[in-house]
């Protein structure tokens, strides 16, 4: 009624932002960081490095890394009332729901302060001590406290374990948190800068994009990979299994993307370090894999189907030796890196994110009186 | 690719039949297609959520059995009492709503937003709100009362007295026009996080989250300081003419979407004559002169006195304290979100836009750490 756009369904190809953090290059099957091709910085970078690009928009010198991997170690620790409310949640609680809770009252030190890098760096440090605390407050142990002297994966594999992990793991983890921490205007970083636009704080933005991610058809994917292949069982029974699941219109975990038009480069380097990490695993996922895109094809030839980040993302969280229920809040912990860096550029240069709605309901009509209503 | 519209300005991004913003008219429209102003004094909140809720007011059977749901609905759970209780009680009542509604709603597994939810998190605000209030008082927790309607209970629980008939109008008619505004920022902020396939605790904690911002919910407070700065009637010529020299925003007027007066504050101006009539005269003048300035200076724009404006007037008529008048609102708005989720799950896509990238040209090396 007041609009002479038409409505495009989930925004898609719609442009809601100017950024120079990532860029999702769908056609050509490339992930940019900050001009940085993914597969470039994977292998050696660290996601303290990252994460100074994505804030800072290049990567640190070696001083900058030190204050920055000192400043991180230095916000690890909860608030008071955090910790009280982390221990208020009931044990069996899922633990993005505890992300979500914790970190919105860890954030409520910042008031309405404008975002800002420290207050990033603060928010980033605390998901791994929120995550680790809650696993161990359900073993019914009591948390560790922080290594300063380990780096941002190490120390979350410390804090969770109580034992520093191999340095293979630690690197695996790592790469992870690299291969994650940004992609594009995603739902969960759409929801941030909707937030931030209303100038509302660096909390509320982050609080609300966990609870976007939380949503399967975004990061709550990658456990469902594992219990899809539980069910699955074995690489002989997969083909059985899958066109019998068709028919009854499950939908394969793990597959289909709106943006990519050839193989996620992220999957591919994390299928490369399952076939490594996790031969088990990398034995009947790459099977089914190979069954999925072959059964999709077949159904929609004219669809590019091809593997999502999280059908791998599943082996390498499960060889690092993450419970499933804490893949997506370890996906929040490299993505928290992400949002707060649009957050920042959204609020560098800000206009409220207002959309319209088309009205569908009846025409106006007079309201009748309780009394006469029934 | 499709241009860029800078705050998706003019960008439509749903369908909905729950309200319509109709700008150019100056009409607001509820689900079912009433008109804001035939609803006030007709329906109460509760027959207001009803509507927004299933699209048509309920006959008296039917909210009755929604009163008996609210009003079962409104005991924390333990671990939202935890939080609720971790935090300093100076805490900006805001992130107390964020923390403990999120905290309330945490759960063993996912769960598909229902209307039991919406009624659950309806209900559970206003005690949230009431404790938080009390706390920032120094007093005791006042426990909620089931006989008691939304409006007059969420009183209960902030004053510990039960409130006068008219107080409890103004905050029930208040509740009644803020509840939903087509796709603002927080709704729509509840609607991309729905789109994901989450549950309805996550999209309202996004919601509060979204409201908080000065530029959306807060504005209802800036309205209100600014009407303190002005001080009086008398004084608002000069207060005015001097801020606008400065450069200062007047809070409480403009909107992107209304080209004419705002429907709801209209209402509420009529209404703040008798709810506060000190403030109401002061106001009055505020506006005059504002509006006459804002003319002078932009006459293109049509600046119209906004809702904040005159709701800061009616809720401290109300006796509401302003650093809650930003948790007023999500008490009302509530109630748009989360007819607004389910709404969008009958249809379920994800929102996931575009972005235009203006960084640097891709597939530049990065230098190895020793070298830089």
């Amino acid at each position: 009624m007041t609009s002479n756009s038409s409505y495009v369904p989930g925004l898609e190809g719609i442009v809601a932002a100017q950024t120079a953090m990532s860029m999702v290059d769908g056609e050509n099957g490339r992930l940019v960081y900050r001009g940085y091709v993914i597969a470039d910085l994977a292998e050696d970078m660290s996601f303290e490095e990252v994460a100074h690009l994505l804030w800072q928009g290049r990567l640190p010198t070696r001083a900058e890394l030190d204050a920055l991997t000192l400043e991180l170690a230095g916000s690890r620790a909860l608030t008071r009332a955090a910790e009280a409310t982390l221990n208020a949640l009931p044990t069996d609680t899922d633990p993005m729901d505890v992300l979500r809770s914790v970190v919105s009252v860890q954030g409520v030190e910042h008031r309405l302060e404008k975002p800002t890098i420290p207050l990033a760096v603060h928010a980033t440090a605390s998901f791994p001590t929120i995550l680790a605390g809650f696993h161990r407050r359900q073993q019914g142990l009591g948390p560790i406290a922080q290594r300063a002297d380990l780096g941002h994966a190490a120390n979350y594999l410390y804090m969770l374990n109580g034992k520093e992990s191999s340095p293979e793991i630690v690197r695996a983890l790592n790469t992870y948190l690299v291969l994650l921490a940004d992609h594009g205007m995603n739902a969960s970083t759409f929801t941030a800068r909707v937030i931030a636009s209303t100038d509302s704080d660096l909390a509320s933005c982050l609080v609300g994009a966990i609870g976007a991610l939380k949503g399967p058809a975004h990061g709550g994917a990658p456990s469902a990979v594992i219990e899809q292949l539980d069910q699955i069982g074995a690489a002989p029974d997969a083909e059985a299994w899958m066109r019998d699941a068709r028919k009854r219109k499950v939908k394969f975990m793990g597959f289909g993307h709106r943006i990519y038009r050839v193989y996620d480069p992220r999957a591919r380097i994390l299928k490369a370090m399952c076939e490594r990490m996790n031969p088990g695993f990398y034995a009947l996922a790459s099977r089914v894999e190979e069954i999925a895109l072959r059964i999709l094809h077949e159904e929609h030839p004219e669809r590019p189907q091809s593997t999502n980040v999280e059908f791998y993302s599943a082996g390498v969280l499960q060889a690092i030796g993450l419970p499933k229920e804490y893949f997506s809040p370890t996906f929040a912990t490299s993505r928290v890196a992400g949002w707060t860096a649009h957050v920042l550029e959204q609020v560098a240069n800000n206009r409220i994110i207002r959309p319209q709605s088309e009205y569908i309901g009846p025409e106006p009509r007079k309201p009748v009186p309780l009394a006469e209503r029934g | 690719m499709a241009e860029f519209s800078p705050g998706l300005e003019g960008v439509v991004a749903a369908e909905t039949a729950v309200s319509e913003v109709d700008g150019a008219n100056g009409r607001l429209i509820y689900r079912g297609g009433y008109l804001i102003e035939d609803l006030v004094g007709v329906a109460s909140f509760e027959e207001i959520a009803y509507l927004l809720w299933h699209g048509e007011l309920p006959d008296q059977g039917q909210l009755d059995g929604l009163r008996l749901q609210m009003s079962a609905g409104r005991k924390l759970n333990h671990a939202a009492r935890g939080a609720l209780m971790a935090m300093d009680p100076a805490t900006d009542p805001m992130d107390v709503l964020r923390t403990v509604v999120s905290a309330q709603g945490a759960t063993k597994s996912l769960t598909k937003p229902s209307l039991e939810e919406a009624i659950a998190l309806t209900a559970i605000i206003p005690t949230i709100v009431g404790a938080s209030y009390r706390r920032r008082q120094g007093k005791e927790i006042v426990e909620p009362r089931d006989d008691l309607g939304h409006a007059a209970n969420l009183l209960w629980m902030m004053e510990g007295k039960e409130s006068a008939a008219e107080k409890t109008r103004y905050v029930d008619t208040y509740l009644v026009l803020l509840a939903d505004h087509g796709l603002n920022a927080s709704t729509f902020a509840a609607r991309v996080v729905a789109s994901t396939g989450s549950d309805l605790t996550s999209c309202v904690v996004g919601a509060i989250a979204a409201l908080k911002g000065p530029a959306h919910g807060g504005a209802t407070l800036a309205a209100r300081n600014m009407l303190d700065k002005v001080g009086s009637a008398e004084k608002a010529e000069q207060w005015l003419t001097e801020a606008h020299a400065r450069h200062e925003r007047f809070s409480g007027f403009g909107h992107r979407v209304y080209r004419t007066y705002d429907p709801r504050a209209r209402i509420l101006r009529e209404m703040a004559k008798s709810a506060a009539p000190d403030l109401h005269r002061t106001a009055t003048k505020t506006e005059e002169v504002a509006l006459r300035i804002l003319h002078e200076a932009h006459p293109e724009r049509p600046n119209a006195t906004n809702v904040d404006f005159w709701a800061s007037v009616v809720l401290t008529g109300a006796g509401i304290s302003k650093e809650m008048f930003t948790c007023i609102f999500a008490t009302s708005r509530v109630a748009g979100w989360t007819a607004h989720v389910l709404e969008a799950m009958a249809d379920l896509r994800i929102i996931r836009p575009a972005s235009r990238w203006i960084g640097p040209q891709p597939g530049r090396k990065p230098m190895q750490l020793t070298k830089r």
